[in-house]
């Protein structure tokens, strides 16, 4: 089994059709007939516009308008003065097309290829692709034609390039391998809009395999299989059913409403890192933001964020919801987290230190700039704020304070903000759980942080791997504080979800469903496998459930009954 | 020779769509059309030395335009900026 990038989900299994290198090596010796040579150049460069802009043409019917892009941003570039132009030059100057083209393509590689910006360094291969091309039109090479390959082909190259990626018939190839290429590659990206299975990198793949060789592609995974026995064929075909009806079904929950088996609606919400996010979220019909972490904006800059930057990020990611709410969490560091200007000092126990609502309201200067950026972006939309790591009354109490003074401060400053806004706690401590009930008169709304709870509920460091077997919300402590902070939420009546890992888990649902969870919020890609989860259990089946698991005593045997009792 | 400093406001920066849009609607003017960014000139006809300059959300770049229609090309090329380079 060979390990790589996993860039495209599903799984594939067929015939190898192995794209080899071409050699593209020249004789570079000065030409005697310029212009001959000139126009030799000169076709190539309009024979290389013609392909270019039928590939353009095919990507655009075939995959979509985006992906064509990458193809008109060839053309733009060979129409480039200083490409074509360069060339020309150098061929005036007694140089060989190939050597001309070559010597531009690699001064424009070289350039790119040094960049800091991520997709600039894109450009790189942008340009490399080109000078391929062009040096296989000069030297009359020609290429395997990926198009007429027979059903049921994975293609195995050292790199996909957009112009063979536009060749692909999505009916025939069912699955894709390369030497080099990451996550956010163009041979990813085209490969995942065709929907077929892709592991990229793994290193020198094309001398392993030849032609008609027999693959398994595991794109989930990363894996590839080379001549497996018929076992792990076996094993695979039944993956791959599985693989395609989950699909099947998860595009059947898209757009609708998420509901449990017996018809009770709940919320399905994303949790995100940058306002960005939320149009991944909105993608994957997320319901709305549950979880907005802000740190992003103090750790991305070398000094504090300003309120109008703040402002804007947050109404930002407000603006993609349209009208759906986002929860904000105001500001969670601490001594364990590096934001040089802050000054925090190193801690003994960082996680419990001075961190998050603590430093806030230590720092109300900076706590008050970060309230006021919230409530500006309140007036364009449905915002609500969260509070992180609360422990007592007191905490909130004062951040409610605040938020009032900055009311006021905006008020008298003519600015519109929500009047209403929602403040919450994340309740993601034990001394949080044990006055559920205490906080629940005092906040707007629960939302449970599960890691976080896991962590302190059982005294463990889950980045410690001699104690991390006691991580689990599975465990009996975890699972009770949980029932408790919904009941305390459910009894006084306000919304209560939840933003941790667990709140996807196909294991955790069925508790959470049955001890009463409003909302829930998920990874945003995780969001139709929650929906489809959700839709499988009723309140009646999910108590029958949980009545079984509180009776037991190690996470162990729940664990184990979950995964018996699993939809 | 006329010139303005103006802001880049498109989120990316000048990267490959925005540097296309720039010297697609520069070449047509028969004034050379130059940038000057970080001490450095590039050619505002070619998307490559424009992407090649690297210029950021937040950068501060001068457009020089010197030619026989430089008026013209100069407001052109300010506004496509500003405007955020159809981002």
């Amino acid at each position: 089994m060979y390990k790589g990038i996993e860039a495209s989900r599903g799984i594939g299994i067929g015939s190898i059709c192995l794209i080899t290198e071409h050699d593209l090596s020249f004789d570079s010796k000065p030409v005697a007939d310029k212009d001959a040579e000139k126009a030799r150049f000169n076709d190539a460069i309009e024979k290389f516009k013609a392909e270019t802009a039928e590939m353009a043409e095919n990507i655009r019917k075939n995959i979509g308008p985006k992906e064509a892009e990458i193809m008109e941003g060839h053309l733009a570039m060979i129409a480039d003065p200083t490409m074509a132009g360069e060339m020309t030059k150098m061929i005036e100057a007694g140089q060989c097309a190939e050597a001309a083209v070559t010597a531009v393509c690699d001064m424009f590689i070289g350039m790119f290829s040094k960049m800091e910006d991520d997709m600039m360094r894109q450009r790189a291969s942008d340009i490399s692709d080109i000078k391929i091309s062009l040096l296989k039109i000069l030297l009359g090479v020609e290429d395997v034609d990926i198009s007429k390959v027979a059903p049921g082909t994975v293609l195995v190259a050292h790199d996909l390039t957009p112009s063979m990626t536009s060749q692909i018939v999505k009916e025939n190839v069912v699955g894709i391998i390369t030497e080099v290429g990451g996550k956010t590659s163009h041979s990813a990206i085209l490969a995942r809009a065709l929907e077929i299975p892709a592991v990229l990198s793994i290193p020198n793949i094309c001398e392993i395999v030849k032609d008609k060789d027999t693959a398994i592609v595991d794109g989930t995974e990363g894996d590839v299989y080379i001549n497996p026995d018929g076992d792990v064929i076996s094993q695979y075909v039944i993956k791959r059913e599985e693989f395609i009806r989950a699909q099947a079904e998860l595009k059947n929950f898209v757009g609708k409403a998420t509901l449990t088996a017996d018809g009770k609606e709940v919320e399905l919400f994303c949790n995100i890192g940058t306002p960005k996010d939320a149009k991944k979220a909105i993608e994957c019909d997320g319901e709305g933001i549950g979880l907005f972490r802000s740190e992003f904006l103090f750790m991305d800059k070398p000094h504090l964020p300003t309120e109008d930057e703040q402002f804007e990020a947050y109404k930002e990611a407000v603006e993609t919801m349209s009208g759906k709410t986002v929860i904000i969490r105001t500001l969670d560091i601490g001594g364990d987290k590096e934001i040089p200007y802050m000054n925090l000092e190193k801690e003994e126990n960082p996680f419990l230190g001075y961190r998050a609502v603590r430093y806030c309201l230590a720092n109300t200067d900076i706590y008050k700039t970060q309230l006021r950026g919230i409530l500006r972006a309140s007036a364009f939309g449905t915002v609500k704020i969260m509070v992180p790591l609360v422990t007592c009354v007191d905490e909130i109490r004062a951040v409610k304070a605040l938020v009032e003074e900055c009311k006021m401060e905006l008020t008298n400053e003519g600015i519109s903000f929500d009047p209403s806004i929602q403040v919450g706690c994340m309740i993601e401590t034990a001394a949080a759980s044990l006055i559920a009930d205490m906080l629940a008169k005092e906040a707007d709304f629960f939302s449970i942080g599960t890691n976080d709870l896991t962590q302190y509920t059982m005294s463990v460091d889950r980045g410690n791997a001699k104690v991390a077997y006691l991580y689990s919300a599975f465990q009996p402590a975890v699972l009770r504080s949980i029932k408790n902070i919904i009941a305390a939420a459910n009894e006084a009546g306000i919304p209560v979800g939840m933003c941790g890992e667990a709140a996807a888990d196909p294991l955790m649902i069925p508790l959470l469903i049955s001890f009463g969870l409003d909302e829930y919020s998920v990874n945003p890609v995780l969001v139709l496998t929650a929906r489809a989860i959700i839709s499988k259990w009723s309140k009646a089946d999910a108590d029958a459930l949980a009545e079984k698991v509180l009776s037991l005593s190690t996470e162990k045997e729940i664990v184990e009954l979950l995964k018996a009792s699993a939809k | 020779m006329v010139s303005k400093v103006v802001k880049v406001t498109n989120e990316q920066g000048l990267h490959m769509r925005p540097a296309t849009v720039f010297s697609a609607a520069v070449t047509p003017f028969d004034s050379d059309v130059k940038i000057l960014f970080n001490g450095n000139q590039y050619d505002g006809k070619s998307v490559m030395m424009l992407m090649a300059a690297c210029i950021k959300c937040g950068a501060e770049i001068e457009i020089q335009a010197d030619g026989p229609d430089e008026e013209a090309a100069l407001a052109k090329a300010v506004e496509l900026v500003e405007s955020g380079l159809g981002d």
